[in-house]
């Protein structure tokens, strides 16, 4: 049995068929070949399949392909403006190197940009709690709660 | 060719090296980095593994009927496909460790079965029509079950291998006792006499924890079988350890191998050697397609840990508090299958002695094998486990000599330019420096807060391999832009960034243009293998000789166009300068080779020499320090212990890259704090792992994190590389667990001698010393 589900992603409308156990990563890697979205504990642990559903942080390992029906779906490769231009929190993960083997990088990318979406200017506390839904075993998080400081102040600059 | 040796001299300072352009960090950004996970090759299959369900049973036998008759089942890969290669079995330096179980198993979680099929979810439905008649055998939970007499054997025969070479006063035995793989021992001086005539002698236990390696990117391997040669895009960060393990396993010619290095999403040690890649091309070459293998986590956690240990220190001590001499006797628990031990086994036993002056040592180091998921190498392994041991017990004996830690480990360090060993390296760090340095971002001297312990730690170990040896290939374009060639794999540590700014600075030449080259067993010249934090020095300085062969390559060309000596020119930037006019390189090549342009192409190539003269059998290339310092204050109603601040700091000789070197040590530092703290893989009275999932395996998060953590990276310009290099990935792991454990017994008098330091630990040990 396979059903139709429809929606968009990274701006584009898209209609794929899938089985009802189907999840959301399998889509996006193998129908839609956006293999940014990285498969880390497939659990909803680790954070590293991390896309935006309606502009809410999902994990995309744990989230049934159907129930993506009618949203609005982005993955890091959606981030980008379409002349390259990185996201304010993109530049700050590059710019600070809150990353090693960059295998969690783009979940925790997509994940902080809803944090900032959200509160523009997080305390320290803020941060490390949104951070509980992540997991980065290179880096002891200092690089990277550095790089979340970094894009909030990034924001503010083009604000002002 | 040129050997590589260990620096004894201080190098120049140079200018302070700006943040070098990241290589790959835009991808890493944007989800454009490709890592062995994405490979993907037409009419790939995937696999997936049936595991054991037992620590230890006999197979009476496998029916794989049902399984091999269900739509899109392609091949089915059992023990008795196995026994036919040419060698069925893998490990270093001893091969027993089955590419799938023949006839027996040996850990929960060991591959029985493996079934490829048209997709994962056709794999894991045959699976479940597999069945297994096993026969449970008696298990053997930990070393001292495996020692004692008549315990059940894990192996009846023994095994193929060999027991590693070693150097002057050290002894490497394969397999001596039963149940156990390795024998590592090491002596020098009178340690009897020593002990006899000491003021006082003291003999503590300690107990070291296993953990997994938790690296994001499971262990993948694609595979394929063509034309007689097999090709493999894997996330093992050895590729031509690999390609020598699949020569052996096959019976292939190592030329007819081809390995891939993609980028890796983390490893810690989890993909260094030989592991499931095996296997995969085995399932390719019987189901005569692409086979796709990647485990999931829980598999992952089921397939290799840190070793667990129990070491026992009798170290004599004058009365002025000088260490005279060191018996240490060491256990460690290497699981049902060698993978690495035996180079744990003699890291561990060489790096007992710590950053200190001996008169006599005497060392054994064990492995011995249980019925429990397979120990291997686990960043800085055998360093982690002999300083946790080494520099507790330097506390405890500071603290019954009145003496403060600080100035214990003072009056005793290696100076700089003194030798580890008799025979060895000299140390190539400021200990004491470093010590220092702590010291004042702690604010050790200053008076505690009620209730707050501080501890000191400092680890040491060898760094940059045994005799390793590298190559590289440095290619400079008709443009003037270089593409660098090595098998150091870029695992997260920037090993491109680092290699490609080596032959940048030699070239004079613009490190953002320049390119890390894709990892291909085919093209990229061989080195070891991505260990022992050896990339930036050992192929670091093949790089350094083969840029500054391409240099000559360069002068010697335009000194031909310019009718002129290559000594009467200067390379500076994309041109040459002869008497002061600038003649740009780019016209030159292109009026001589045509529109295509050319690459001038060098090869470079260092050896560390073997010496047997030194324990290890050569001459150790540097030495990793990690100074830290903790203060912690303890619950002495619940046991939690709360880690105030962390200060950690190491040496890396010269920095390329600031924020590359203090990632690595801020990265290290927080897995072993987490091992400290909480981390751990445990098991069931039965041996089943209790924790193997996800959802359950705990290891540190951004919330975790000590209120106050601090990292710190110094240039003492000692080190071997290019301009006083050395390597630094492993360092920041060292001594946390000894720090935090070093200040709870400042706190509160009480040693804990169980990791993690967990409330039921801490008051475990806070009843023990005070049963009111």
């Amino acid at each position: 049995m396979t059903l139709t589900v429809s929606f968009t992603i990274n701006g584009a409308p898209v209609s794929t068929a899938v089985h009802p156990e189907t999840v959301l990563a399998d889509v996006i890697r193998d129908e839609f070949q956006l293999v940014g979205c990285k498969v880390g504990c497939d659990q909803a642990v680790c954070g590293a399949c991390t896309v935006l559903v309606d502009r809410i942080p999902m994990a995309a390992c744990s989230t049934f392909a159907f129930e993506a029906e009618g949203r609005d779906i982005v993955t890091i490769e959606g981030l980008a403006r379409p002349d390259g231009t990185l996201s304010a929190v993109q530049r700050a993960f590059l710019d600070v190197q809150g990353f090693q083997c960059g295998f969690c990088t783009g979940g925790l990318i997509l994940l902080v940009t809803a944090l900032l979406e959200r509160d523009p200017d997080p305390d320290r506390a803020t941060i490390t709690d949104w951070l509980g839904s992540a997991v980065c075993r290179c880096t002891g998080y200092l690089a990277i709660i550095e790089a979340v400081e970094t894009a909030a102040r990034l924001n503010r600059e083009v604000a002002a | 060719m040129s050997l590589l040796l260990p620096s004894n001299r201080i190098h120049p300072a140079l200018p302070s090296h700006p943040e070098p352009p990241q290589q790959g960090g835009h991808a890493k950004v944007t989800g454009a980095a490709r890592y062995a996970f994405d490979a993907a090759l037409p009419g790939m299959l995937h696999a997936k593994v049936l595991r054991s369900p037992h620590p230890h049973a006999r197979i009476r036998g496998i029916d794989t009927a049902k399984a091999a008759a269900l739509p899109g089942v392609v091949a089915i890969v059992t023990g008795a496909d196995a026994r036919a290669l040419a060698l069925p079995t893998y490990g270093f330096t001893i091969q027993d460790q089955p590419v799938i179980a023949i006839d027996k198993v040996r850990h929960v979680g060991e591959a029985v079965v493996a079934v490829a099929a048209r997709d994962e979810r056709t794999a894991l439905a045959a699976l479940a029509l597999v069945d297994v008649d096993y026969d449970p055998l008696p298990a053997l939970p930990d070393p001292a079950a495996a020692l004692a007499p008549g315990a059940p054997l894990l192996f009846e025969e023994p095994q193929p291998g060999f027991a590693l070479p070693v150097g002057a006063g050290s002894t490497s035995r394969k397999e001596p006792a039963p149940n156990v793989l390795y024998e590592y021992t090491y002596t020098r001086g009178g340690v009897d006499a020593a002990l006899d005539r000491a003021d006082h002698v003291f003999t503590d236990s300690f107990a070291f924890s296993a953990i997994n390696h938790y690296h994001l990117e499971p262990h993948v391997n694609v595979a394929r079988f063509e034309d007689g040669r097999l090709e493999l895009w894997s996330s093992n960060q050895d590729p031509f350890m690999l390609r020598a393990d699949l020569s052996r396993i096959f019976g292939m010619p190592d030329t007819d191998i081809r390995v891939h290095t993609p980028l890796i999403g983390g490893g810690f040690g989890g993909k260094s050697y030989c592991k499931m890649e095996p296997l995969v091309a085995l399932i390719a070459q019987k189901a005569r397609r692409p086979v796709r293998l990647a485990l999931t986590l829980d598999e992952s956690i089921l397939t290799l840990t840190k070793h667990a240990a129990e070491l026992t220190l009798t170290t004599a001590v004058g009365a002025d508090g000088r260490l005279l001499a060191r018996r240490a006797d060491i256990v460690l628990d290497g699981g049902a299958y060698c993978d690495a031990s035996v180079m744990v086994a003699l890291k561990t036993g060489f790096r007992i002695a710590g950053a200190y002056h001996w008169d006599a040592l005497d060392v054994r180091s064990r492995v011995v094998r249980t019925t429990k998921v397979p120990a291997g190498s686990f960043r800085g392994f055998g360093g982690t486990q002999a300083s946790y041991a080494s520099e507790c017990q330097m506390d405890m004996i500071a603290h019954r000599l009145g003496i403060d830690p600080y100035d214990l480990r003072v009056m005793n360090f290696l100076g700089p330019d003194e030798p580890f060993a008799p025979g060895d390296s000299a140390i190539d760090s400021d200990l004491k420096g470093g010590l220092d340095e702590v010291c004042t971002r702690l604010g050790y001297r200053a008076p505690k807060k009620a209730g707050h312990g501080f501890g000191l730690a400092v680890g040491i170990k060898d760094g940059g391999g045994t005799g390793n040896h590298a190559g590289a290939i440095v290619k400079v374009s008709q443009s003037g832009r270089i593409t660098v060639l090595a098998a150091t794999a870029e695992i997260g540590q920037g090993a491109g960034t680092t290699l490609c700014s080596i032959a940048a600075d030699v070239l004079g030449l613009d490190a953002a243009d320049a390119r890390y080259g894709a990892i291909d067993t085919d093209v990229t010249p061989l080195n070891n293998g991505t260990h022992v934090s050896c990339g930036t020095v050992v192929t670091g300085s093949a790089v350094a000789e083969a840029a500054a062969s391409v240099r000559e390559e360069i002068l010697a060309f335009a000194a031909e166009q310019l009718q002129c000596a290559p000594a009467d020119l200067a390379l500076e930037g994309w041109a040459v300068r002869r008497n002061g006019a600038l003649h740009p390189l780019e016209p030159m090549v292109r009026g001589y080779y045509g529109g295509q342009g050319f690459a001038f192409t060098a090869y470079g190539h260092v050896k560390v020499p073997y010496d047997d003269g030194a324990p290890l059998r050569s001459q150790n290339l540097f030495w990793m320090p990690c100074w830290t310092g903790a203060e912690v204050s303890v619950d002495r109603e619940t046991g939690r212990v709360t880690v105030h601040r962390l200060v950690v700091g190491s040496d890396a000789g010269r920095i390329i890259s600031r924020r590359a070197c203090e990632g690595q040590v801020a990265g290290a530092a927080i897995q072993a704090y987490g091992q400290a703290m909480f981390e751990s893989l445990r098991y069931t009275p039965a041996l089943q792992p209790e924790n193997a999932t996800p959802w359950t395996y705990r290891v540190a998060q951004a919330a975790d994190l000590p209120e106050h953590f601090e990292v710190f990276v110094t240039e003492h310009m000692r080190g071997p590389g290019p301009g006083g290099l050395k390597g630094i990935g492993e360092a920041g792991m060292l001594s946390i667990a000894a720090a935090i454990g070093n200040a709870i017994e400042d706190a509160t008098g009480v040693r804990v001698n169980a990791m993690p330091f967990s409330p039921e630990a801490v008051l475990a040990a806070l009843d023990a010393a005070d049963p009111a």
